[in-house]
């Protein structure tokens, strides 16, 4: 009765305490990024240039059947995507299983150097690459030296090689971010397993699968995700490294979908219709992702 | 300076320059004008007119209306001010001048036996001539030029009076005989050393700088560019671009680029914005002579040619007095049908070249790109 006369039992207390520390959370959350989503999914919906939009229907998404260039960025993106990502990924497991050993010396140094790509800005190493790659840049420079060529190769002028470059700018830039997730949770794996798993005559490439990869199952499945998600937004390296040239065969999904807003006459619906479909794309993959690393009975 | 002009017969009046790049002013706009929101938008922008068609048709209620503006508009040239026109009505006031030169440096030509006079006047073709001796003889790229955002190919398609589309605006990539003919000459210049493909403006840039390219044909902003590289003083000279073989309409004179000032829907006191473009851009040739000297900016304001300012020698063009030669060029400038679609057409047939220099046929590159342009230009 007392309880009842005060208003609240303990439970209810917490309950509202609860809610009361989630909420500004959950509010941000829903006008910062529920909100726009359904807002361009409306967008999505409409035709028209600029400001004069009007209603339409699903024609914004029949019309991605027939645009050629976005298919031709969605086979580009899905190229990079394949050949980029178990490349980076086991790059930076194996990283992180030689800076994880405890007898290594300068061990923080080693780590840093391979953390450090992460911190130049996306803009700025694009650009490095850009220069790097150029026909007088550094590395027709060595090649020449080196009389490997006779004169400078036009990196980024030719479909393969940009697209190599591009696979290339990805990997020095994202292995090492990849790599701090394995050694954090490579320090979680208790010393005393492998201590175990040698006593029991294990070698080191038995250890690596039998006990580091299956502990590290959650991580790579997070890391996996990441990086699908990153690769199908990739925007700064196709905009910086390439514009998307030669003949648009390395655009990416992110940077057409820029040109369809800001470069040609701006069609807001249409290229919420696009950046829609690239969050299907991101949502299916994940979730494929979930649960094949679901091996839960 | 237009600013501190102004104040002298206006007491109290200031203006607050704010400079951004191009590219960022028109996202701006975008911006703002997508979440109908222009309250943070600026009285007065100056914007690329290759850009002004696409904004005029998106997002109309951006500009003010100009017509009751105290303005001679027969000052400027007719294809100046088509460009910020939309049925009839002006959107803005033509400042910088987009007319094309053709540059060469006069100690590569004369290594190879050449003087500009062999390239003043004269056809593609020969101008392909020259470019392979020259190449075979020096090394060197008779002209340079950017593959995906190249204007190259707009500059020569524009010097007939033509454009990538037809007179009601739609796609004429496919089928369109001049356009075919620009297409064969700068394949075949790329192909043949005459043109030095690059990938990017740093690049090109590069080429001007590192002594590769021995000619540069763009809008007479690139003077800036080129005077920026000290050790090339007095190498450079001036003149007219080739012109297309065969067509009738073909001249010697395109534009590129160039830019106007137009009054946004946020000004306040629109009243005073076009007073002030008036009295300044609009009809002042002595305001035209003292920018000129500092910025190397060329006026659209045709009277502005006739002062001696514009007439002085400039000491890194070999003493040519190119500001009144440009200013004369701006006026032989064929007018042609401009379109919204402007960067689309661009890119589209860009696309096209580097596909055919890479080995595909010409009319199925053309009519790819023809499919392009033209699923651009619907919703």
């Amino acid at each position: 009765m007392d309880a009842k006369k005060k208003g609240m039992t303990l439970l209810a207390k917490q309950r509202a305490a609860g809610w009361a520390f989630l909420t500004p959370a959950a509010l941000m959350i829903a006008i910062m990024s529920f909100y726009p989503m359904v807002r361009a999914f409306m967008i999505s919906l409409q035709k028209g240039t600029g400001a004069n939009m009007q209603f339409t229907g699903f024609s914004n998404y029949q019309r991605i059947l027939a645009d050629k260039v976005f298919q031709q960025s969605i086979g580009n993106t899905f190229l990079y995507l394949i050949i980029q990502v178990p490349i980076m990924l086991v790059l930076a497991i194996l990283l992180a299983q030689l800076l994880n050993n405890r007898d290594l010396k300068l061990r923080g140094l080693f780590r840093t150097c391979v953390f450090l790509p992460c911190a130049t800005s996306l803009v700025s190493y694009a650009l490095i690459f850009r220069s790097l790659f150029a026909t007088d840049g550094l590395i027709n420079s060595v090649l020449m030296k080196l009389h490997i060529l006779d004169q400078g190769y036009n990196f980024l002028g030719n479909a393969l090689s940009a697209k190599i470059v591009i696979i290339i700018a990805l990997i020095w830039r994202w292995t090492g971010y990849n790599m701090v997730f394995y050694l954090a949770a490579l320090q979680n794996i208790e010393y005393s397993v492998y201590e175990a798993a040698k006593i029991d005559g294990a070698n080191g490439w038995k250890t690596f699968w039998g006990i580091t990869v299956p502990l590290l199952k959650p991580t790579i499945i997070m890391t996996f995700i990441m990086s699908i998600n990153g690769t199908l937004q990739l925007f700064d390296e196709s905009v910086n490294l390439t514009k998307g040239g030669p003949a648009n065969t390395t655009i990416t999904m992110s940077h057409y979908i820029y040109n369809t807003c800001f470069i040609n006459v701006p069609n807001f619906g249409y290229a919420s219709a696009m950046s829609f479909l690239v969050f299907i794309m991101v949502a299916v993959l994940a979730f494929i992702n979930l649960k094949v690393g679901d091996t839960r009975d | 300076m237009a600013g501190e002009q102004y104040a002298k017969d206006h007491p109290g009046f200031s203006v607050n320059v704010i400079e951004t790049s191009s590219d960022d002013c028109q996202t701006k706009l975008t911006t703002c004008a997508n979440a109908g929101d222009y309250s943070t938008m600026p009285d007065i922008v100056l914007m690329q007119d290759n850009s002004y068609q696409k904004f005029l048709l998106s997002y109309p209620d951006a500009f003010t209306d100009l017509s009751s503006m105290d303005i001679n508009w027969d000052d400027f040239g007719a294809l100046k001010q088509a460009y910020s026109m939309k049925d009839g009505v002006h959107y803005g006031v033509p400042f910088d001048n987009g007319g094309c030169i053709a540059c060469y440096r006069t100690d590569v030509l004369d290594e190879a036996g050449y003087t500009v006079a062999d390239l003043t006047d004269i056809t593609w073709s020969r101008f392909m001539e020259i470019g392979k001796d020259v190449h075979e003889k020096t090394g060197k790229y008779l002209l340079t030029s950017e593959a995906a955002g190249g204007d190259t190919i707009m500059m020569m398609i524009q010097s007939c009076g033509a454009n990538w589309v037809d007179d009601e605006g739609k796609a004429y990539i496919a089928g369109n005989e001049v356009g075919e003919k620009c297409v064969d000459i700068y394949a075949e210049m790329i192909q043949n050393d005459v043109v030095k493909l690059v990938n990017n403006w740093d690049e090109y840039i590069s080429t001007i700088t590192g002594g590769e390219a021995a000619g540069v044909i763009n809008g007479n902003w690139i003077t800036a560019t080129l005077m920026s590289t000290e050790d090339q003083k007095g190498l450079w000279e001036i003149t007219n671009l080739p012109k297309v073989d065969g067509v009738d309409s073909a001249t010697n004179y395109a534009n590129n680029g160039g830019s106007s000032w137009y009054i946004t829907s946020n000004c306040q006191n629109v009243e005073l914005a076009m007073d002030f473009l008036a009295k300044t851009f609009g009809s002042s040739t002595e305001f035209y002579d003292a920018i000129l000297p500092e910025t190397g900016a060329v006026a659209c304001y045709l009277p502005a040619g006739e002062s001696t300012v514009y007439n002085e020698p400039n000491a890194f063009f070999n003493d040519q007095p190119i500001f009144a030669t440009i200013v004369e060029y701006s006026s032989h400038i064929p007018a042609f049908k401009s379109t919204p679609y402007h960067y689309e057409a661009r890119e589209a047939v860009n696309t096209a070249i580097v596909n055919i220099v890479g080995g595909t046929d010409k009319a199925a590159a053309l009519d790819e790109a023809q499919s392009t342009l033209e699923f651009k230009m619907t919703e």
